[in-house]
């Protein structure tokens, strides 16, 4: 297996394992992030992507292996913690706040990102609006300001997603398959997205997708799960090339 | 950000409406919106974790009758003036809250609200049997307060002036980055926490305030009342509390006060009528949650109409399938304070 360099990663896992019962969903994954990189995970169904992604977000703990977020050890931490060391994520199904407008959603973001959450006492600062618009427009939806979430189209509530998790300000920021039942034009519109904030904010982002192109439309490196194992890690040419992805794709176990 | 002080000088408007009542009404009329009042207050504390927080609470009795029992026990037991047993109630009350909340808001949904119902009739059982300290099933009767408050005329005054201060603040911790983080946990919590939001550490928060400003209602009901006894901690006197809310409008700041309003005039007038009032009560509570969940100040808010219900409104409804949905309030509106620029 080919290893990318994990002095430098951002984000570093070893040995990642978890078993539900007797079925070992994530089977010993090591994986490197490294800065400002566009990271992918690929597999078939069942591969164990959302489990990874579960581990990595400290949603589920590991049942074994390690996660280090640049240098410090993060095994086992709540959601919330990981938040705070500068890790945000974005869901599989959009996950936003309904019945809050676009704005309140992204101000609650920047106010849970700024450790006042828990202020009873002050008023909103015009900063903290000021900078919810900013993302806001960042992601294309500087005129939904002030639309309800769940009034919002699906492609607007994927931006408002992406949106929320910006506003945290972080440092990795991890997708799990951000053009789930998207249109095509959707698609594109947050595959540019997602590329242009790596560029712009030098940002480091990991993503799990089903859609070959857009994976290897942006992708730099590109881990592939098979049955909860890394079967192949790389940049995008040498996963291309490899056989035994292609033969995990075509769908045959001979490989 | 002129919009946030929209609320504040209608309230201001409605307080001193109510202050004027204070000079033309008689004693009896007077007492009743004493009553309503207090229960204004309970009904909004409560409301803040029902609305605000998503949490359905039976066991807001616990604190309301905490804040009375510490007036009338320490009127009692320690001989303290009205003023100490006031001062006393929000202390007491928010130290309870702080201990059932870290137990309560363990459970999620259904087994929160049925915690915090057990804990409400667990405070009944003790102030019952515990007879030597609390007079049992009787209760602590008796002339407790000062002179200055024993008159309606003052008592009304005082009343309300302690009712407007106190929503004024939690308003006020509505409106606060803590509101709307409150409100973002509501509408999702894995999403809250992935932001970075200690859920149970706010959840905590909002409960232990809650408790605090139950507790002051508590100790007003002394007030118009003279007395403490175990009904004020069972859980029916919790559920009133929800049921004002809910027929005010649980996602308004004061249509919990306007539930608590409707609901004591309708046990003043309606009993004089028919004895099935309750009964009345049930029906209305029904109706407003089949057909306009956001209560009755959601059906007088006609700035609502002037937005264009969304065709999928409906639809939103059923797969959100856990409340209805209020009307999307004027754009700019605050945070928290969702129907207030419709007065």
């Amino acid at each position: 297996m080919k290893r990318d360099g994990d002095a430098g990663a951002l984000l570093h896992a070893h040995g990642l394992v978890r078993r539900f019962g007797s079925f070992c969903a994530v089977d010993g994954v090591t994986l490197h992030v490294a800065p400002g990189s566009i990271h992918a995970v690929i597999g078939p169904n069942g591969a164990g992507k959302t489990t990874l992604f579960r581990l990595l977000t400290g949603i589920i703990r590991p049942t074994a292996g390690r996660l280090m977020l640049a240098g410090e050890d993060i095994t086992g931490k709540a959601p919330h913690v990981l938040a705070r060391r500068g890790l945000a994520q974005s869901f599989q199904q959009t996950t936003i706040f309904p019945r809050l407008t676009a704005l309140e959603s992204v101000q609650a973001a920047i106010v849970a990102r700024s450790r006042r959450a828990g202020d009873l006492a002050s008023w909103f600062h015009r900063t903290v609006t000021a900078e919810a618009r900013q993302v806001l427009d960042q992601v294309g939806l500087g005129r939904q300001a002030d639309t309800r979430a769940d009034r919002l189209s699906h492609g607007d509530q994927r931006a408002l997603d992406v949106a929320l998790a910006l506003a945290t300000r972080p440092r990795l920021l991890l997708l799990d398959e951000p053009t789930a039942g998207m249109s095509a034009a959707e698609t594109g519109k947050t595959i540019r997205l997602i590329a242009g904030l790596v560029r712009s904010q030098g940002l480091t982002v990991l993503f799990s997708e089903h859609d070959m192109d857009v994976v290897f439309g942006i992708s730099e490196h590109i881990t592939v799960l098979h049955q909860g194992r890394v079967i192949a890690a790389g940049t995008a040419a040498q996963i291309r090339a490899n056989d035994e992805v292609n033969a995990v794709y075509l769908g045959s176990d001979d490989a | 950000m002129t919009a946030v002080w929209r609320p504040a000088a209608g309230l201001a408007v409605l307080a001193a409406a109510l202050a004027g009542l204070g000079f033309t009404l008689g004693a009896s009329q007077l007492l009743t919106l004493n009553e309503a009042a207090g229960l204004a207050l309970f009904a909004v504390a409560t409301n803040l974790l029902v609305g605000y927080g998503g949490l359905v609470s039976f066991g807001q009795a616990v604190f309301y009758g905490i804040g009375a029992y510490s007036v009338a026990l320490g009127w009692e037991h320690l001989h303290w003036s009205y003023w100490e047993g006031l001062a006393a109630a929000p202390l007491l009350g928010g130290a309870a809250a702080l201990v059932v909340g870290l137990i309560a808001l363990r459970a999620r949904f259904l087994y929160f609200a049925l915690l915090t119902l057990a804990f409400s009739q667990l405070a009944y059982e003790i102030a019952e049997n515990q007879y030597h300290l609390t007079g049992g099933a009787n209760g602590v009767f008796g002339a407790m307060l000062p002179v200055s408050l024993a008159q309606p005329r003052t008592g009304y005054f005082f009343v309300l002036a302690v009712t407007a201060g106190c929503l004024a603040i939690v308003w006020k911790v509505t409106a606060s980055p803590f509101g709307l983080t409150l409100r973002s946990i509501r509408e999702n919590r894995h999403r809250a926490e992935a932001l970075g939001v200690n859920v149970f550490g706010h959840e905590l928060i909002a409960f232990v305030v809650s408790g605090v400003f139950c507790s002051v209602a508590g100790a007003l009901f002394v007030v118009y009342s003279q007395s403490a006894y175990p009904e004020l901690l069972d859980w029916t006197q919790s559920g009133y509390a929800v049921f004002m809310a809910v027929i005010g409008g649980m996602f308004t700041f004061l249509g919990p006060a306007l539930g608590a309003l409707v609901y004591t005039l309708g046990q003043q007038y309606l009993v004089a009528h028919t004895t099935q009032w309750q009964l009345i009560l049930g029906a209305a509570l029904v109706l407003i949650a089949l057909f306009r969940p956001d209560g009755l100040a959601g059906v007088s808010g006609l700035a609502a109409r002037r937005l264009p219900r969304p065709r999928l409104a409906r639809s939103t409804l059923a797969a959100g399938g856990e409340d209805g949905e209020p009307d999307g309030g004027p754009a700019k509106r605050p945070p928290g304070v969702a129907g207030e620029a419709r007065r």
